[in-house]
């Protein structure tokens, strides 16, 4: 009986519900949407700083001139990415250019920012070289260069703005050996450059200075703070929108709620008249509420990860392997607040069941 | 009489009013907060990527390779290659000269400390200068915004003052174990270090005096090697990327007139003739990137909360009228025409609406201003156009919301209505 008169209700007034629903489903839609978007967005955009390159850098410190090569094995085992690059001066054609040697494999993640005509890294044998070098030498794509002690074929020119720009860079051995650097278990390196995740930046670095006492274990500040910084930011602002529209699509929501009671005065006013208790009539109420609450909450919720994902999608596209910034863990929250909301109005407004005086209102007052 | 019947329905159930008024309050709130922080994000975010340090460096037209490693030149300089130092503040001179925050010319020179060679390079500190009708700054305070130091700055504030102070990067420091209020020999004078400085990179192993100091020791007066610029730019697009020298005159004025890094770049090099200025691939275009991507995410969050604040708006106002087919029906049978009745519901819906705009907006306006607050802890920089122009939304939302329910009802026999049916 109970229920019966619950769903005639909602059959009858359908037209008058499918606006309440709609309402709550939208709100719930927005915030499944922002709440998914912004547990997710550290994570993106901490990837999107990637592309500044090394946040640490290890260099020699006291008298010494490298550092070992072992450093870039142990930046690993940290987690981290690492490369080893060398710095000699070499000759062509009599002059004195500057010789890089890096291991192109690993650099590969930390030069993103190099813009490359041809091949991005180079076997033995070959080469890439700078912008300038190739202007100052007029070099072409697959000519041999002749790097004395080390010639080799040009597979790509760099121009990337900075020291680059001016140098050849070789494969890491051709370089190493170019600048007689010991082999083997003593090898070396001028300078390894670290991509450390940057949440555990920190301990990254304290681990790596523990472990290599003769090296210099140097934090980028410029690098590692911008990006703590933005991404503090950016959280911060999500956060507070978010927080903002929910608090305002809640208020919005539980004055819809309350209406839906206040405007069945003349029903209550009847069902009073023929003996129904307060407390049933408010149940009624409330479940109907309820009903529409759950199913716009599971609505509202399959909307707003649709919306989550075409987010994700549109903007962070390189992401999409590693699932598009979709939150499954925001339903249960949601469902709360949306039943909490409609809860909370429904019983605020049926507070008036009580008071209603059925001779009053059902002379039309 | 129109306008009578009117005000009497706002009159006559204020409660119900000023509920709809609310509501339609809050989602124009909610469309506002979101534009106005949407709006500025970029330029605050923009500003905030700046502390990455220069995104342009400016050298010399070079007739010789640079042969340098970790800042000691492997060759001679050439004297020929130069910027003169009374030129470089003509870079704030250029079309886009507010989008430049900071630049910082230096000279280079090596000295042999502790037996090793150490690259000195003669900087501005921070230095005023009067440019179009201004005080403006520039020095490498105003480009390096995340640099620490440990002791003092350089106070170069004048640039007679020729007192013998330097800064040590932190590396080069700890090898020769200074600390501020030490004195260094270099080229045969006495130094004091004022501070050091730690940055993590090549900075770390150099000495920076001040640029008048360096030019009179190694005798190249108003000569600078590098300006490092720091420069607030639009992310590049398709359009940026294309050749400059290949644009039709209506091309190249839209890109001179647009603040990508490449003109920029160029407009520099117009004032500066001896020079190149070339992007900090690794800077400028990253910073694009991250500024890209917080753009367009703000932009598809703002779209979805602006659909949804409409789509509130609109369910409001259908409810109202849903809840008034009545007296709908009343003034039909009554003799009034249908013309008459959407006249008078759309004028009451569109006054709601542009009430509730106002508020709403007002309300949101404040909201964002607090959000801006909160996190970049400067107000602001939100176009004065909004507020109107998310009124007009409101009104146009409302009415539309009130459209549909209001034909479904003038199109229905006012004897149903009054008796309750569909």
């Amino acid at each position: 009986m109970f229920w019966n008169f619950v769903l005639r209700a909602v059959h009858f007034r359908r037209r008058r519900l499918a606006l309440a629903f709609a309402a709550l489903a939208v709100s719930a839609t927005l915030a499944t949407a922002l709440f998914s978007v912004y547990s997710d967005i550290e994570r993106k955009m901490r990837v999107q700083f990637r592309g500044f390159g090394a946040n640490i850098v290890i260099a020699p410190s006291g008298g010494e001139q490298t550092v070992p090569l072992a450093a870039v094995a142990l930046a690993e085992q940290q987690g981290a990415v690492a490369a080893p690059f060398i710095y000699t001066v070499g000759r062509v054609e009599g002059e004195p250019v500057v010789v890089a040697g890096t291991d192109f494999r690993r650099a590969g993640p930390l030069t993103n920012y190099w813009r490359v005509e041809g091949a991005r890294s180079a076997a033995p044998g070959e080469c890439l070289v700078g912008s300038n070098v190739a202007a100052h030498f007029r070099l072409k794509l697959a000519q041999k260069l002749e790097l004395e002690g080390a010639p080799c074929t040009i597979r790509g020119i760099v121009s990337s703005g900075g020291a680059e720009d001016a140098q050849v860079i070789l494969p890491f051995d051709t370089a190493a050996q170019l600048a007689g650097l010991p082999e083997g278990n003593k090898a070396a390196a001028s300078l390894v450059q670290v991509r450390a995740d940057g949440q555990r930046l920190a301990s990254v670095q304290a681990a790596l200075a523990k472990q290599l006492p003769g090296a210099d274990v140097r934090l980028l500040h410029a690098v590692a703070e911008t990006e703590a910084n933005v991404v503090l930011k950016l959280r911060s602002t999500l956060f507070l929108l978010t927080a903002l529209i929910l608090a305002i699509t809640t208020l919005c929501v539980s004055s819809n709620f309350s209406a839906l009671v206040l405007e069945r005065s003349k029903e209550i006013g009847i069902l009073k008249a023929i003996g129904a208790a307060e407390r049933k009539i408010a149940a009624l109420f409330l479940s109907e509420s309820l009903i529409l609450g759950v199913a716009s909450a599971a609505a509202g919720y399959g909307v707003g990860l649709l919306v989550a994902w075409w987010i994700g999608r549109q903007i962070f596209p390189e992401s999409a392997a590693a699932g598009v910034g979709v939150n499954y863990g925001v339903f249960l929250p949601v469902t709360a607040v949306t039943l909490a909301m409609a809860t909370a109005a429904t019983l605020a407004a049926a507070a008036r069941i009580w008071r209603i005086k059925p001779a009053v209102i059902l002379r039309g007052e | 009489m129109f306008l009578r019947f009117v005000s009497q329905s706002i009159r006559r159930s204020p409660r119900r009013k000023a509920m709809t008024v609310a509501a339609v309050a809050m989602g124009t709130a909610v469309a506002t907060a979101m534009l106005g922080v949407m709006l500025d994000i970029g330029d605050r975010v923009n500003r905030e990527l700046r502390s990455l340090g220069a995104n342009l460096m400016v050298t010399p037209k070079a007739r010789s390779l640079p042969v340098e490693i970790g800042g000691i030149s492997y060759r001679p300089v050439s004297s020929q290659d130069y910027i003169p130092e009374d030129q470089v503040q003509k870079i704030k001179s250029t079309f886009w000269q507010l989008n430049i925050t900071g630049f910082a010319p230096s000279l280079n020179a090596v000295d042999s400390l502790g037996g090793r060679n150490v690259p000195v390079e003669g900087v501005w500190f921070r230095r005023r200068f009067r440019g179009d009708g201004s005080m403006l700054e520039a020095g490498l305070r105003t480009v390096n915004g995340a640099w620490k130091v440990d002791g003092k700055w350089v106070e170069d504030w004048d640039r007679n003052d020729v007192a013998l102070d330097a800064m040590v990067g932190g590396a080069l420091a700890r090898r020769l174990g200074v600390k501020p209020g030490d004195t260094l020999q270099l080229f045969g004078q006495r130094f004091t270090v004022t501070g050091i400085i730690s940055t993590g990179g090549e900075e770390e192993d150099r000495i920076f005096v001040r640029l008048e100091v360096l030019q009179r020791l190694v005798n190249r007066r108003n000569q600078v090697d590098a300006v490092q610029v720091g420069a607030l730019t639009k992310p590049e697009d398709e359009f940026a990327r294309k050749d400059p020298a290949k644009m039709t005159p209506k091309e190249y004025d839209r890109w001179y007139c647009t603040p990508y890094i490449s003109s920029i770049a160029h407009q520099i090099e117009e004032v500066l003739p001896m020079a190149v200025a070339r992007p900090i691939w690794r800077i400028a275009d990253n910073e694009g990137k991250v500024l890209g991507k917080i753009r367009g995410l703000m932009m598809l969050i703002t779209l979805a909360a602006l659909a949804s604040a409409g789509l509130t708006v609109w369910s409001v106002m259908a409810t109202t009228v849903l809840e008034r087919r009545g007296e709908i029906a009343i003034m039909q049978a009554t003799g009034a025409g249908n013309g008459l009745v959407a006249a008078l519901f759309s004028t009451e819906v569109a006054l709601e609406g542009a009430a509730g705009g106002l508020i709403g907006s007002w309300v949101g306006l404040l909201l964002a201003e607090w959000v801006g607050r909160a996190v970049f802890q400067t107000s602001l920089d939100i176009p004065a156009m909004l507020g109107p122009v998310v009124v007009g939304a409101a009104v146009l939302a409302a009415v539309a919301g009130a459209a549909q329910p209001l034909r479904r009802a003038l199109l229905l026999e006012p004897a149903v209505a009054l008796r309750g049916g569909e």
